[in-house]
């Protein structure tokens, strides 16, 4: 039953981000425009490119959406609202991310395309720049919860939300989580531009929209995420927990989106080298201060 | 004789010797390395097995695991960096080539 | 036969399975990525046998180690897509007894050995963890930190070799 309501939830709030997406994009709010592109791309020949590598080809869309699920699986949007509260959700989520890469080099080995290889390649290297920056800040967070539960990591923002209270692990985690879901700045191995699509280049028809999909989910989960490690989960006054879920994922997914929408892509070499420069010390930083404050501050 | 106990040390002992095949019989250095981490997988399986029908209170058993996987880290930056220094200079890390090393 | 026991059957044959196609494909990226599902296997067996902490490492970290190992693969070997079906063995008859005799070895040890007395309970996932962080921090400490002091020697070093001479130019 939890179950249904969350992969429904997550549905809706997939539809919510293509929408967002569009929108930050093109500048047009249109409500029915994703189920246009579906409909449309449902419709369309599912090409299968010559001598692909047929089992990675036909995964790999399929890896990335269960790999965004498993990790919502972790998530809670209400206190009940929770598909497994395991007691080490906060390090199952990255587990279940980590997955996000395999799908991307099984997508971009599988078709037997240059682009799309460099694509999956690519992703390979931009993990090396992100991984350290998600654990990390989590590490912090879970410092200061004494607990790998999510909602025990939420509860103990009761007082004072992460954001406030270790804001360095935030910005971190943001950008961590930003390049994570390969959202423009860090559209590295989809770059439209230069790689023609990247990954999913060489897709097409219900694949594709499998992967889109899949990239949907995955984003709406990492603001979810976000929400629960930084912004207090679903704690608030006047409205009841389910709607401030809504509003502060759908806020994070807003940001995420129009943050990067004006900067120009960012080079494979200058991501790994500022963020193992300046990202990873900055982290060590961060969980240095949150030790002082958790011992100074009971 | 407890069932479940058993089939984990099944489990380690074929991983055990898979990767012992692999280890000998691959001609490539990373494909031996492939072998050597399989290896280490089954020492895992036997150590968390231990833990959880013999002694699953003593915490120190975990850790165990833990430095295993150290150890297989370990093994993949040394391993890599050793193949990179040998196809930098020679050009493969073909294993049958590297006969001069035998001293 | 427990749910637990048919659960760490079927992923101990998943891993076994995927451990023996490592060596059988000839592509290298199906070879390092069965190796990968061979390890998450392994995760969801020590799962099954409710070491959850170590579980789910397993699985975090082993889908890093094996795509990386994917790209050294793809960069080292003659014939990475596996198209010119080359043969990459050498000492193959040896190598198949050497692996036989270990694994019979193994068996054998496994069944005739008296293990004892066998727990039935193990603590809970949230008490694991709070035990293997009190036993990491306080009894284990050093041995802990020489594993990690190590990894960063490693790391270094691995880095120096791997890294092109440089030629020094002596200014004057």
């Amino acid at each position: 039953m939890t179950t249904a309501l969350v992969l429904l939830l997550l549905a809706a709030g997939a539809y919510l981000v293509a929408v967002l997406e569009a929108w930050t994009a093109s500048g047009r709010f249109r409500l029915a425009a994703p189920v246009v592109a579906g409909i449309a791309l449902l419709g369309r020949e599912s090409i299968v490119p010559r001598k692909p590598d047929r089992i990675f080809f036909e995964v790999a869309p399929v890896l990335l959406l269960l790999s965004a699920l498993l990790a919502a699986a972790v998530v809670p949007l209400t206190p009940d609202l929770i598909i497994t509260d395991l007691a080490t959700g906060a390090l199952f989520i990255n587990a279940a991310l980590v997955y996000v890469l395999v799908a991307l080099l099984m997508a971009g080995w599988g078709p037997n395309g240059a682009y799309a290889m460099i694509g999956g390649w690519r992703f390979l290297g931009q993990l090396i720049a992100y991984a350290m920056l998600i654990v990390m800040p989590i590490t912090a967070v879970v410092m200061r919860a004494e607990s790998l539960l999510t909602t025990q990591i939420v509860a103990s923002q009761a007082s004072l939300w992460n954001i406030i209270y270790q804001p360095l692990g935030f910005v971190l985690f943001f950008v961590a989580a930003m390049a994570l879901a390969f959202l423009p700045p860090f559209d590295l191995p989809t770059a439209k531009g230069e790689l023609a699509g990247g990954v999913e280049a060489e897709y097409g028809g219900v694949r594709l929209a499998v992967f889109r999909l899949g990239r949907l989910a995955l984003i709406i989960t990492l603001a979810a995420a976000t929400v629960v490690f930084y912004l207090g989960g679903w704690q608030g006054p006047w409205l009841p927990p389910w709607a401030w879920s809504a509003i502060k994922i759908l806020a994070v997914t807003a940001t995420m989106l129009l943050a990067g929408h004006a900067m120009p892509r960012i080079r494979e070499a200058d991501l790994l080298g500022w963020c193992w420069k300046l990202g990873i010390p900055l982290a060590l930083l961060n969980i240095f201060i949150v030790g002082i404050l958790v011992l100074a501050l009971p | 004789m407890n069932i479940e106990l058993l089939l984990a040390l099944v489990t380690g002992a074929a991983l055990f010797g898979v990767g012992i095949y692999g280890a000998l019989s691959q001609t490539n250095l990373v494909m031996i390395m492939m072998g050597v981490e399989l290896i280490l997988a089954a020492a895992m399986v036997n150590l968390v097995a231990f833990w959880r029908y013999l002694h699953p209170d003593a915490a120190a058993a975990q850790m165990f695991v833990l430095i295993v996987m150290t150890v297989m880290a370990i093994e993949m930056a040394v391993g890599f960096g050793v193949a990179i220094a040998r196809f930098r200079a020679k050009g493969s890390v073909e294993m049958e080539e590297a006969a001069e090393l035998k001293g | 036969m427990s749910a637990q026991a048919f659960f760490i059957g079927f992923f101990g044959l998943a891993s076994v399975w995927f451990g023996v196609v490592v060596f059988r494909t000839h592509s290298m990226m199906r070879s390092a990525l069965a190796l990968l599902f061979s390890q998450t296997a392994l995760g969801a067996l020590f799962l099954s046998m409710q070491a959850e902490f170590l579980g789910v490492l397993q699985i975090m970290m082993m889908a890093t180690e094996m795509s990386i190992m994917a790209i050294f693969m793809v960069m080292f070997m003659m014939d990475p897509g596996g198209l010119g079906e080359m043969d990459m063995t050498h000492q193959k008859r040896l190598s198949l007894a050497a692996g036989f005799v270990a694994f019979a070895a193994a068996v054998a040890a496994a069944v005739f050995v008296d293990w004892g007395p066998v727990a039935s309970v193990a603590p809970d996932a949230a008490q694991q963890t709070h035990d293997l962080g009190v036993e990491l921090l306080g009894r284990s400490m050093l041995i802990f930190e020489t594993a990690g002091i190590t990894i960063l020697t490693a790391m270094i070093a691995a880095t120096a070799v791997a890294m092109p001479p440089v030629k020094r130019i002596r200014n004057k």
